[in-house]
């Protein structure tokens, strides 16, 4: 038990002890491997919902290296960062879905190269 | 020759775990989506192991491994799932995941805030689009999914370069982190004299001041201006905190940090942190977050509406078409009943008509403004 609450220090406040830089190594590369499934699933899925999907998914990436070199450098810079990426996440999300449902209006299909004729 | 051997593990565990993917995404012919993942799991598994051998005294939490594990197991799913509601759903288990992540990063705020936004806004206005923009299964074909569902685009050419991508990043950041020596100065000390109030709480629980006869010392108050105003007298970072007493909170004492009665929890809480960080370094970036959302907002509202302009010309031609359907209709009223049981009828009829005329009144003024 202790060995599993050992990081925890949920509402006793401030940062516990400064963070190995291999531990940061850790989180960078969970950080990193969300980044390319993101990016992966955003080139490879057809269904446009699914696509703005993966873009989240880039976005969780790099919330979760902002919070961990927040917490590397024991400052909270990188935390009221996420608080922004959270606000762009929020907005594309609502733009891209409204998109997404007038185009699904015209066409009756969710298919990314249904829209292939449209390059500028 | 660990780090050889680990960079060889990595480098292994990269492409392991590109196959898994490549063979999870669905596709033509075959698509063994469950062997998929569980190659990539062992891949990512490797990569991990891979770490753990660079740096063995310095693992992370084994939450860590447990959180990481469900966020990129789910995230996996959200880009082969061929069902794009599944595909949500499993996004809302990365994010609860990764606010796990969070958890152990010492960032509860921005953990809990995240489950809010993500999982209880974001994500819902997600299930309504999926919901709103599928075509909905004809009666002999309810399993059938969409074909452009079920392929996906070139998966193999795009595994491979996301893992480029991969295996670059883990060498940069390898090399970078290496060279970086962790933080020993804390931050704290110089958010938490800014918060008098909560200093002044805290030292009154710990019974090192009187509440009432006593508080926190004030500059002006010492060059003895009457009002106890101006900069309040706190010196973490050296160490003492001044405590004014007695008549017009004349007389000071001061109160070390070594002191055996300071609190230990009189530290800057995670919320606090947060907000001294928005708030006082970056307003700007407040502002401007503000007039993103309010854009969103207005596009979502243009881009979402139907046509319903309509010009003078269309309102004309509506207002006599209603005045028409209103002639018409009391003309039919004005007409002789025929018989008992069939006059009742017709005037059923006739009411039933003009309520349904006026309900459709505005809509075929929608439908001319829309077909111009």
């Amino acid at each position: 038990m202790n060995v599993l609450l050992d990081g925890l220090t949920l509402a006793q406040g401030g940062f516990p002890e400064p963070m190995a830089s291999a531990t940061l190594y850790h989180y960078l590369m969970t950080s990193g491997m969300l980044f390319v499934i993101g990016l992966i699933g955003f080139v490879t899925r057809r269904n446009l919902i699914i696509m703005f999907l993966c873009t989240e998914l880039m976005f969780q990436a790099a919330g979760i290296a902002l919070i961990a070199f927040s917490r590397f450098h024991l400052n909270h810079t990188g935390e009221s960062f996420v608080v922004f990426v959270l606000t762009i996440a929020a907005a594309e999300a609502a733009l891209a879905l409204a998109l997404v449902v007038l185009l699904f209006r015209r066409k009756e299909s969710l298919d990314a190269a249904e829209w292939a004729e449209m390059r500028g | 020759m660990n780090t050889l051997a680990s960079s060889i593990l990595l480098f292994v565990g990269s492409v392991v775990g590109a196959i898994g993917i490549a063979m999870a995404l669905p596709r033509k012919g075959v698509s063994p989506q469950l062997l998929g993942a569980l190659i990539a799991a062992l891949g990512l598994g490797g990569i991990f192991l891979a770490l753990g051998l660079r740096a063995p005294g310095d693992l992370p939490n084994i939450n860590f491994y447990v959180f990481s594990l469900i966020a990129l197991g789910s995230a996996l799913r959200v880009i082969s799932h061929p069902r794009p509601v599944y595909s949500a759903l499993y996004f809302i288990l990365t994010i609860l995941a990764s606010s796990g992540l969070y958890v152990l990063l010492s960032a509860e705020f921005m953990a809990f805030a995240l489950i809010i936004v993500y999982a209880g806004a974001i994500l819902i206005t997600y299930l309504f689009v999926i919901m709103l923009a599928t075509e909905s299964p004809t009666a002999d074909q309810v399993e059938a999914l969409a074909e452009y569902d079920r392929y996906s685009r070139e998966p193999i050419v795009a595994t491979l370069t996301g893992f480029i991508l991969l295996a670059a990043l883990t060498t940069m950041m390898g090399v970078g982190t290496s060279k970086m020596a962790p933080a020993t100065i804390p931050a704290d000390a110089g958010l938490l004299s800014r918060l008098p109030r909560k200093i002044e709480k805290s030292l009154v629980e710990a019974k090192l001041i009187d509440g009432k006869t006593e508080r926190l010392a004030r500059a002006a108050a010492a060059l003895g201006e009457p009002t106890n105003s101006g900069p309040y007298l706190i010196d973490l970072a050296g160490g003492t905190v001044t405590v004014a007493y007695g008549k017009d909170y004349a007389q000071r004492r001061i109160i070390s940090t070594s002191n055996p009665l300071w609190p230990k929890d009189l530290k800057i809480s995670n919320i606090e942190g947060v907000g001294f960080s928005l708030l006082a370094d970056h307003p700007g970036g407040i502002e401007v977050a503000g007039v993103i959302l309010l854009m969103a907002m207005l596009g979502a509202v243009v881009l979402a509406r139907k046509k319903v302009e309509l010009d003078e010309h269309a309102k004309l031609v509506a207002e006599q078409h209603a005045l028409v359907d209103e002639q018409s209709i009391a003309a039919l009223r004005a007409t002789p009943k025929v018989g008992g049981v069939i006059g009742g009828l017709s005037v059923d009829n006739s009411g039933k008509a003009s309520g349904s005329n006026g309900g459709q009144l505005p809509k075929s003024g929608v439908q001319i403004g829309g077909g111009r």
